[in-house]
Order: structure tokens, then C-alpha cells, then sequence
């Protein structure tokens, strides 16, 4: 039962969850229709939240889950400095509300005659952001300031005014400052729409009433969170996985959590993963929150809305000076889509040993692909095997865990980049055996027509993605540049007429075949 | 002479016969699923119209959705270039759920098996790998081994260089003379091979049955004497039936498209260019966008999780309707939806067995149903209705008229969401629109729906039952054709761009002399993945184009670019005249200001909210703070007083 305030009725809820809903996807409907990367327009990489006047975020687009309840830090970072009416804000530190230097955020304190009723933040995967080279996702990186320029939370515009000179500053610092003007010109009108919309909201309901229905919205998630976990009370059990290297070495790094479920809360204590590492896949704690909401999130039905509210159900430990609670001058470019996919696995392992139904791992990578040359960037992330479970087989050739892009379409690729794609495929056999079995990953092979620089970030080319309850490992992917091998993470140069094929892991299967 | 208007539905068959003096008959019947065209037959019986009298029969039809929906279609085989068969299953690589890890797409409508590699390959700038005698002859045989019902063809880059699938399109339609072959240039040339080729295979799994059902419903009204049928297209437009078969996939949103269709032309009636449009009905509301008195048009869209990339009305189903079920939830809120009732059992107040409250069951416990006018003879029993939500409002801790007030605004909430997508979405603001309502329980919810988009004006147009018919009956022959461009502005002078213009004119037929020809082109900047679709005529040049495209950016997302323009493709259409309907009121005034019940015949009336007024076959529900106005073009106009 929910209790009734002078302000809100609470048979109204699901009335409001479709309003603020509404306005964070018309957010996302601006962005993506107006965006110029493909990273952006084609595949999605980006997420939109619209958060109340405390910071709470009361809504969030379903885009990235590695965007999922991270964002909330990058709203706290901007109210520390004193946002005023017609400020934006621009940041990627993960020192202050980022999560690596690629995904520019940007916070629009919304005005409301002078006063600030809340905040529209949309953050999106730039496909350049300078550094040490193209597509910003370098190999081998050991300090964050080899990665890209490092935007603390700024005030890009001033009474709705940009601040040109500012922006200059920044698009001096990137490879393609045209299509970053137009990413981020998109990025301020999702805000824009996202500012509008909570206004026009506010000024329908009243700024009490929606205020106390915020309240109710986010307390409504966290009692289905907790309505979930309460079935699942008393479970606890360890889960250990880890990184088959930090890009500079190939020594494990270890993620390790031990899972508690108490109170109808869970407990994820992270003691004994790996202290920072040299290499950049290491990553701010915010990064950890987006995984661990993102787990819980997946145990919930598809309906409960996605607000602060998961978040309010979790504890978490993450040990100061660990690779999970990256500071500077940390790398940590890789660690937002590896390590994340590494503490997402993790995280189920943990849960499967204690006994919850979770599916068998799956491919745990993005496959991290950047080919550029002076003058143009291409980066994109693919698909692989979902583990099986005890529903079914695994989903083959889709994201897996923190990510959910798109893939680029191969006839806007080639036309727009000196690159050609001699095969994209599904990777028969790769997933692992099993009465379910894991799903099958992908092979996409890319034939550069001018010499260019490759750079791959990717895992699970070692360690298998593991079947569950008897199921089989899945096959572990791999990259080639002609016939040669290369490791997991590599920055290699191609010759016009080289080719890279990458073969991403399956999933693991579940059952004994 | 008159044109019917046939609009078969998953429960009824809607029938309505419009002459130059408007529409004198209309019918529902029960729809018959296994044969739609039984159904229509069985309907013009009952209609009575004297065959020599009726000059059309137009048709939106469920055939295509139902058999994409019940995976029902011909046996395909795929031809793609090698190394990249597996188009249809790697979709875009996004997972079916986001947080449900174990959720499948639909399974493609080629299967994996019936996929087959050809060696050849075309690049941005021509050809890569030439196709050979030897290359043609080995899939000829590949494919006859296969031994389908029809083949797609979809090659990379086919939009712009067609050559190799029209060469083994000629070489398959000489050797397997009976299976139908259909080429992505053919079906949709435009980039993006993946929906490309989704577009392609759907059209050739739906053809061979489309092209069945309309042979048997063009016998049975050659039989009856009636004129050879018309149907329309998910676009809008009357294709006659011979054309229609070889445009199955484009047949996917007939129905949906029929009824915005004909809440355009209701809107125009009245006098209104900007409209929202909604009809809902039992399980599921459908929204509709109409600018400058036309059905939005856009290229796009999935149905049963096949991607269809071809122009179609813009509809937005939500599954909210008046048979939707409410209850509480383990978190202790009120929901809606979307689980619905149905016609069996259906609201509880129709005594058919239904025990948990729904939208209409909410509607008569509140009286805002106009009880002498409920359609199908049902017998209400309103007490048992109240009894439900009764019951329900105990578990929520509130009172039965306070739930059933709820249970109603949350269903309004969802389509009021679907609402602010379909208009916000594309820079056009609800406050300027009217909001068109229809379907059985449209004219309930309009006067709440407004108010949540701040809109000042509701048209309910006359015949609100049955109005996806009456747009069926009078809607314009129209014939559409899409070619790629794939050109910036900068490059296309005048005489270029009459050239492509008039080139893709030629490739469409007049639908009647005089026909009026319309042409858009589909333009993105450079780099960008979505387009906006910009008129254009012939005299025209790029810069002009350009500008267009500026402001209709500015006005969609609110910025333009300081960037070069990219005319991705052009859709071309050849439209005929709408029918033209009398909207007049007609026959007998049986109005009494206190019944408040409207046959059709002329009122002359001003009625303040609260009240119901009964509808031929629907309630119009006049909200306090509102007041309708019956239209002498048949119909109300609900105004915000």
C-alpha cells in the first residue's frame, strides 16, 4: 500500500511513470534523429535521464545499461557547482561525475523562471576525443591525459548563451571537431526537449504534487527491487572472474565480490579485486553502480520503471585504490565496456553459486574495433552469444551485458570510411554445448583501402565465457590481421589491402547436453 | 454510383456505402479469419447495394499482418551476396529485451538453410566482384534444389547498382517460371541492406498468399457484379487489386491506415489541416499524425518483428482500449493494460463471465456511458461492474469511484504518451492540433485526453464507428514509387533534379487523367542516418532544396547544421481525386435536448459538460469544462469553454 500524501494520490503512479517515461524518451528521440556520428545515430551509444531538483534520477530511457544509474554522479558533480538558471554543463572526468574521456555527458540545469526544478543529462559515446590515438579507446594507455582531453564538470553556456571560445578548447583538442560539434549540438536540443518537457509537466501537475509523485515513483521501484530480492533472501556466495590483462601486461587482473542478500537489499562486497592497474582498464566506482543496477535490473520484471530507486536496494563495498574505484591519473578508457562486462559476470557467477537463476555467461566483451588514419575514425563494438539458461538457448549475434548498440550498417560504412567488409556472419559452433545451448557470436572482417591504425580492446580471448549447471564453455573469440593472431588488446598498423577479422565469443551453454 | 468502403478487423467487418450525397448504409458483421474474403462477400450481401449501382469496393485487409503475425507466408529462399547470408539473423545486433537476457527475436522469415551465397559484389562506386554466367547458373540451381514458393534477391549496395540481382532476376524468372522472384531494387531501393533486405523477403514470404486472396475476392465480386476491388495500402493510398498483389508487404498497415485515413478527410471537412488522430477500440488504441490535412507519411516500421522499410501512414498502436484489464500490482500500484479482456469475456458488465475490472466496466460504474446506446444488444449489468471495481478499490485502500476515475486516467496516460510521441516527436506541438477521436470508445476519452496535451479542440466526425471504412470508401487511387539518389544538394542544378524527377514519374502509371504528381525527397546531412523527407517539384534546384531541409530540421530537432545536405532517395506518388462525400446531416431530426441522442439526422445544439451524448455507436463523453457543438457536416466539435 502506498501512502497517500495532501499532495499525491497514489492511484495516480502509473499515470506519472508514463509522463516522466515520455519525457525521457522524447530525449532520446531528439538525440538520435539529430545526431551526426553513427556511433551515436546508428548504434545508440548514448542515454538520456531526467532527474528532480534533488538530483534524483526519476527517469531513464532504456538505451546502454553501462549508462544505467551512472549518470546520477555526473548531476551530483554539477550541483557542487553551484548550477545557475541557463547553464550547461559539459563533463568526461571520472573523477567528477564521467566514466571515461569518449562519453562527453552533458547536464542542463532546467530553469523555471529563475529557478532550477531539475536537471536533463544526456551522455553519449563521442567517436574521438583526442589522445593517443584515433577513436580515443587507445591500446596500452597507463595515464588518463594519454587518453583524451579531460573535460571536468564546465559550464559550456552561460544564460543560454555558448561559451564559444570554451567550445573551441575543447573541438581543438579532437581529431573530427566537426562531426563532435554536431554530436554536441544534438546532445544540447535532447536536453533542450528533455528541459521542456519536465516544465511543461510541472506546470500541469504542480510543482508539489510532483514532487511528492517523484517521491512515490522512486519508492514504488524500490519496493518491487526489494518485493524481488525478499524471495531471494538469505542467499550469499562468492564469485571470482577475471581480465585476461590491462593492455600493458597480460597478467589477470581478478574481480572477485562476495553477494549477500539481506533485508531485501543486496550486499555486493568487492574486497580482493585487483588494486589499479598500469594499463586503462580500470574504472570510477560509478561504473560498478551501472553494473550492479543493471544485474538487479535484470531480475525485475520489464516493467518496473528504472529510477533511483534499484540503487536505494544495493549496498556497495568497493575497496579505495582498486582497479573499480579508479582515480587520477588512472587509465581508464577500457574499463567502462571491459571491466564493466567483467563485474556484470562476475556479479552472476556470484549469484549462480548462491543458488539464484541467472543465465550462463555470455560473450562478457564489446569488441572494441577502432580503424582510423588522419582526417577519420571509425569505432564501433560488436554483438557475440548470450549464455543459454534454464528459459532456453542463448540469443546469438546480439550485445551482451553493458552494452546494446547497433551495428553500422555496411553499406553507410563503406561509403562513408576507406574501409570494405569482405565478410559479416554468424560464428556457427561457437556457442557452448549443453541441453540449452550458449548462443553464437559473430565474425566481421574489414579490409583497409588506405593504410590506417587498428586498435582492438577486447577479452574472453583466453578465458571462456562459462556454461552453468553442466553446460559447456563457449568458444573464446579472436582476431586476425591476415593469418596472424593478435592478443586481446592491441594497437596495430594495417596496409591498404590488410584485413581484420574479428571472431567474437559465444555464450555459454546450460545443462548437461 | 457508390463506393463501399470494406474494412475487415480481427472481430468485425466493417461495412460503409458513400454516394456523391454521402454515406447512406453502413454495416458491421463478424469477420471470418480463415478466408477474409468470405467475409467481405457475406457483408456486401447483407449491405443489399445493388451491385450496378456501385462504381468501388475498397478494402483494408489484415491478410498480410496476419500471416507475418501467425508466420504463414510462402516458402522463401534468399539470395545474398556471399559472405553475408546471415543478414536476417544478425538484425542489428541489439538484443530483444534490454534487462530480459533470454528473450529471441522472431525467428527470420527465410530460414537459414533456405539462404543462398552468390559471388558477386557491388561497391559504393560500382562493381567489386562481377557476377558470371557460371556464378548465375550455380544459384539458378541452388535455389531450384530448394524448391520455393518465392525468392528474394538482396545484394550489398543493389540500391545504387542493380545490375547483378536484375541479371539473376531474369535468369531465375526464365528457369523457375512459377515462383514469384522479387529483387531488393525492385522492392525498396534504398541504403541499409539489413532492412533492405528484411523489406525484400517479407514482400516475397506475403506474395504469393496477397496475390491468392485477391484473385478469390476479385471472383467473388466479379460474380456478384460488382466492380474488381481497390485496396489500400499501409501508405494511404487505393491500389487496384491486380497491382496490389505485387505489393504484398506494403499491404502490412492497410487497415490502421485506412482510419487515419478518414479522420484526414473528416478533419478537412471541418475545416482543420493540423490533427491528432485516435481510434480506439476494444484491445488497443491506434494515434495518427495529420499535416496540412493529409496522413503523416514516413518510410519505416516493424510488424511482428519483421522490419518493413516502405512509406506507410504513421500509426502508434498502444495496447489501451476499453477492454482493458486493471489491477493491482505486487508493488501496490493501479495498472492498466495490456493484458485486455477481449471480446470473450469481455467487460464484466456484459455477463459473459469477466470478473476483473475493465476500462468500460470503469466508463459505466461512473455513468459517462450513454446506457440506451451500447452497441450489440449487449444486456449491462452495471451493478456486477460496480461490484469489481469495488473489490479492486479495497486492495488499493481507496474508494470505488475514486479507482474507477483512475483506472480511467491511466489508460489515458498511455495514449496520451503515444500521443506526445507521434506529434513532439516531429516539431509539431499537440496545442495547435485537433484531436480527432473515433472507434468505439475514442469519443469517451477525448475530452480527458486533450486536456493532458493542453489541446483546445476535439472533432468526433460522424460515423465514429465505422469511420476506417468510410475513409476506405473515398479515399484517393494513389500509386507511389521510390528511387535511390544518393546525391548532395550542391550537385543537383535544376536540370539535374528534373531529371530524377521526372525519370521516377515515368516509371509510375496515372491512377486517373489528371492525376496529381507529388515528390519528396528524402534528405539527411552528410553523416547523419535518419532523413527528413522535403516536397519537392520539378524547376526546383538543390540550394532551394537545401533551405527546405533547414527549416525542416530546425523544426524537428530544433538546430541545423553549418553542413553539406544528402539526398538519400526520392518517393515519388501519383494520386488521384478523393471521392467527395456530402458530410451533411440527413433525414429525419429525432434530437431531444433530453435524451441527448444523436441518429444523424440534423441537431442544432450546444451541450455543456458534464454530459454523454449517445453516438450511432459510440458515447461522446463532454467533460466539465467543455462544450460541444453539433456540426451540420455531421458530427461534434467539443471546444474547451
Amino acid at each position: 500500500m502506498i501512502a497517500a500524501t495532501p499532495e499525491f494520490d497514489p492511484l495516480e503512479l502509473s499515470v506519472l511513470s508514463h509522463a516522466v517515461a515520455m519525457v525521457a524518451e522524447e530525449m532520446g528521440s531528439v538525440l538520435e534523429r539529430g545526431a551526426l556520428s553513427p556511433n551515436i545515430r546508428e548504434r545508440r551509444d548514448a542515454s538520456c535521464a531526467l532527474f528532480d531538483a534533488s538530483g534524483r534520477m526519476v527517469a531513464q530511457a532504456a538505451h546502454i545499461p553501462v549508462h544505467l544509474g551512472a549518470m546520477p554522479e555526473s548531476v551530483r558533480a554539477v550541483m557542487d557547482r553551484q548550477p545557475r538558471p541557463g547553464d550547461l554543463f559539459l563533463l568526461n572526468d571520472p573523477d567528477h561525475g564521467g566514466s571515461h574521456l569518449p562519453d562527453l555527458t552533458m547536464v542542463l540545469p532546467i530553469d523555471d523562471g529563475g529557478v532550477i526544478i531539475g536537471y536533463a543529462a544526456v551522455r553519449a559515446h563521442h567517436a574521438d576525443v583526442g589522445g593517443m590515438s584515433p577513436g580515443s579507446m587507445p591500446q596500452g594507455a597507463t595515464e588518463i591525459y594519454q587518453e583524451g582531453i579531460v573535460v571536468p564538470p564546465v559550464r559550456l553556456a552561460r544564460n543560454g548563451v555558448v561559451d564559444e571560445e570554451l567550445l573551441a578548447l575543447v573541438l581543438a583538442n579532437v581529431r573530427t571537431p566537426r562531426e563532435r560539434q554536431g554530436d554536441l549540438a544534438a546532445q544540447r536540443a535532447a536536453c533542450e526537449a528533455g528541459a521542456a518537457g519536465w516544465r511543461a509537466l510541472r506546470a500541469r501537475e504542480g510543482a508539489a504534487r510532483l514532487d511528492a509523485g517523484c517521491r512515490a515513483l522512486l519508492d514504488y521501484t524500490e519496493r518491487r527491487t526489494r518485493a524481488r530480492l525478499a524471495q531471494l533472501e538469505g542467499r550469499t556466495a562468492e564469485g571470482e572472474d577475471a581480465l585476461e590483462g590491462d593492455g600493458v601486461t597480460t597478467d589477470p587482473v581478478p574481480v572477485r565480490v562476495r553477494a549477500t542478500i539481506r533485508d531485501a537489499g543486496l550486499e555486493l562486497d568487492f574486497t580482493g579485486t585487483s588494486p589499479a592497474v598500469a594499463g586503462n582498464v580500470n574504472c570510477p566506482s560509478a561504473v560498478v553502480r551501472a553494473a550492479a543496477v543493471f544485474v538487479v535490473r535484470t531480475l525485475l520484471d520489464d516493467d518496473v520503471p528504472t529510477n533511483d530507486g534499484i540503487a536505494r536496494a544495493l549496498t556497495l563495498v568497493i575497496p579505495a585504490g582498486s582497479a573499480i574505484a579508479a582515480r587520477k591519473p588512472s587509465a581508464v578508457a577500457a574499463g567502462n565496456v571491459e571491466m564493466s562486462q567483467r563485474i556484470t559476470d562476475t556479479i552472476f557467477l556470484a549469484l549462480a553459486q548462491a543458488g539464484i537463476e541467472v543465465p550462463a555467461q555470455g560473450q562478457g566483451t564489446m569488441n572494441n574495433v577502432t580503424l582510423g588514419a588522419p582526417g577519420w575514425t571509425f569505432y564501433e563494438t560488436l554483438g557475440g552469444g548470450q549464455g543459454a539458461s534454464a528459459h532456453g538457448p542463448g540469443p546469438s549475434a546480439v550485445h551482451v551485458g553493458m552494452s546494446n548498440t547497433r551495428n553500422t550498417p555496411i553499406e553507410s560504412l563503406e561509403r562513408a570510411y576507406p574501409l570494405s567488409v569482405e565478410t559479416y556472419a554468424v560464428r556457427r559452433g561457437s556457442g557452448g554445448a549443453g541441453a540449452q545451448r550458449g548462443g553464437d557470436g559473430i565474425i566481421r572482417a574489414y579490409r583497409a583501402l588506405v593504410p590506417c591504425t587498428a586498435t582492438v580492446l577486447a577479452e574472453r580471448r583466453a578465458r571462456r565465457p562459462r556454461g552453468a549447471h553442466g553446460g559447456g564453455d563457449a568458444e573464446p573469440g579472436r582476431a586476425l590481421l591476415g593469418e596472424r593472431v593478435l592478443p586481446a588488446k592491441v594497437r596495430v598498423p594495417m596496409a591498404a589491402g590488410d584485413v581484420l577479422r574479428i571472431e567474437t565469443p559465444g555464450g555459454g551453454g546450460y545443462g548437461a547436453a | 454510383m457508390r463506393a463501399i468502403g470494406v474494412d475487415v478487423g480481427g472481430t468485425f467487418t466493417d461495412l460503409v456505402s458513400v454516394g456523391a450525397d454521402g454515406v447512406d448504409e453502413t454495416r458491421k458483421v463478424l469477420s471470418t479469419p480463415e478466408d477474409q474474403s468470405r467475409g467481405v462477400e457475406a457483408a456486401l450481401t447483407a449491405l443489399g447495394a445493388e451491385p450496378a449501382k456501385v462504381d468501388r469496393v475498397a478494402h483494408g485487409t489484415t491478410v498480410v499482418t496476419n500471416a507475418l503475425l501467425e508466420r504463414r507466408g510462402a516458402h522463401v529462399v534468399l539470395c545474398a551476396t556471399a559472405g553475408f547470408t546471415d543478414l536476417l539473423e544478425l538484425r542489428r545486433q541489439e538484443r530483444a529485451a534490454l534487462y530480459d537476457l533470454a528473450r529471441h527475436h522472431p525467428a527470420p522469415l527465410a530460414a537459414p538453410a533456405d539462404v543462398v551465397g552468390v559471388a558477386e559484389r557491388m561497391r559504393p562506386e560500382g562493381v567489386g566482384l562481377a557476377l558470371t554466367d557460371a556464378a548465375i547458373a550455380d544459384t539458378v540451381a541452388a535455389v531450384r534444389a530448394r524448391n520455393p514458393e518465392s525468392v528474394a534477391l538482396a545484394f550489398l549496395h543493389a540500391y545504387a547498382h542493380p545490375a547483378h540481382e536484375a541479371a539473376l532476376a531474369t535468369a531465375l524468372r526464365a528457369a523457375l517460371p512459377d515462383i514469384e522472384v522479387v529483387p531488393s531494387h525492385e522492392v525498396l531501393p534504398e541504403i541499409r541492406e539489413y532492412e533492405r533486405t528484411s523489406t525484400t523477403v517479407a514482400e516475397a514470404y506475403v506474395r504469393p498468399l496477397v496475390a491468392r486472396y485477391l484473385r478469390r475476392l476479385g471472383d467473388a465480386l466479379r460474380n456478384g457484379g460488382y466492380p474488381a476491388p481497390g485496396v489500400v495500402t499501409s501508405a494511404g493510398g487505393v491500389l487496384p487489386a491486380t497491382e496490389a498483389a505485387r505489393h504484398g508487404a506494403a499491404l502490412a498497415l492497410s487497415g490502421p491506415a485506412g482510419g487515419v485515413t478518414g479522420a484526414a478527410l473528416a478533419a478537412r471537412a471541418a475545416g482543420f489541416d493540423l490533427a491528432l488522430s485516435i481510434d480506439i477500440g476494444g484491445t488497443s488504441a491506434d494515434v495518427g499524425l495529420i499535416e496540412g490535412g493529409e496522413p503523416l507519411v514516413e518510410p519505416g516500421g516493424e510488424v511482428a518483428g519483421v522490419p518493413i522499410a516502405l512509406p506507410r501512414v504513421l500509426v502508434d498502436t498502444v495496447s489501451a482500449g476499453g477492454g482493458s484489464l486493471a489491477w493491482r500490482d505486487d508493488g501496490g500500484a493501479l495498472r492498466v493494460g495490456p493484458r485486455s479482456a477481449g471480446a470473450r469475456p469481455g467487460p464484466v458488465a456484459f455477463g459473459r463471465g469477466g470478473t476483473e475490472p475493465t476500462v468500460t466496466d470503469a466508463h459505466l460504474a461512473l455513468g459517462t456511458i450513454h446506457a440506451a446506446r451500447f452497441t450489440g444488444g449487449v444486456q449491462l449489468d452495471i451493478p456486477a461492474a460496480r461490484a469489481a471495481i469495488t473489490r479492486l478499490a479495497a486492495s488499493l485502500g481507496a474508494t470505488p469511484e475514486r479507482t474507477a476515475q483512475a483506472i480511467i486516467s491511466t489508460a489515458d496516460a498511455e495514449m496520451a504518451r503515444a500521443l506526445r510521441r507521434v506529434s513532439v516527436e516531429r516539431g509539431v506541438d499537440p496545442r495547435r492540433a485537433v484531436l480527432v477521436a473515433f472507434g468505439g470508445g475514442g469519443p469517451l476519452h477525448a475530452c480527458a485526453l486533450a486536456d493532458r496535451l493542453g489541446m483546445k479542440h476535439v472533432l468526433v466526425p460522424p460515423w465514429a464507428g465505422v469511420l476506417s471504412a468510410f475513409g476506405l470508401a473515398i479515399a484517393a487511387e494513389r500509386r507511389e514509387a521510390i528511387a535511390s539518389v544518393m546525391t548532395t544538394t550542391d550537385a543537383l542544378d535544376a536540370e539535374a533534379m528534373a531529371t530524377h524527377l521526372t525519370a521516377l514519374a515515368a516509371r509510375v502509371q496515372d491512377p486517373e487523367p489528371g492525376a496529381a504528381r507529388r515528390w519528396w525527397m528524402r534528405a539527411r546531412y552528410v553523416g547523419q542516418g535518419h532523413e527528413l523527407e522535403v516536397p519537392v517539384t520539378p524547376g526546383d534546384d538543390g540550394a532551394q532544396l537545401a533551405a527546405r531541409f533547414a527549416e525542416r530540421h530546425q523544426q524537428h530537432y530544433g538546430f541545423v547544421l553549418d553542413a553539406r545536405v544528402e539526398c538519400v532517395s526520392c518517393r515519388h506518388a501519383a494520386i488521384g481525386a478523393a471521392r467527395r462525400a456530402d458530410f451533411a446531416r440527413r433525414g429525419p431530426s429525432t434530437w431531444d435536448p433530453q435524451r441527448l441522442e444523436d441518429d444523424g439526422g440534423p441537431v442544432e445544439a450546444v451541450v455543456r459538460g458534464p454530459a454523454s451524448i449517445a453516438l450511432p455507436d459510440a458515447t461522446l463523453y463532454v467533460a466539465p469544462g467543455w462544450t460541444a457543438r453539433a456540426l451540420p457536416t455531421g458530427g461534434w466539435l467539443v471546444e474547451r469553454a
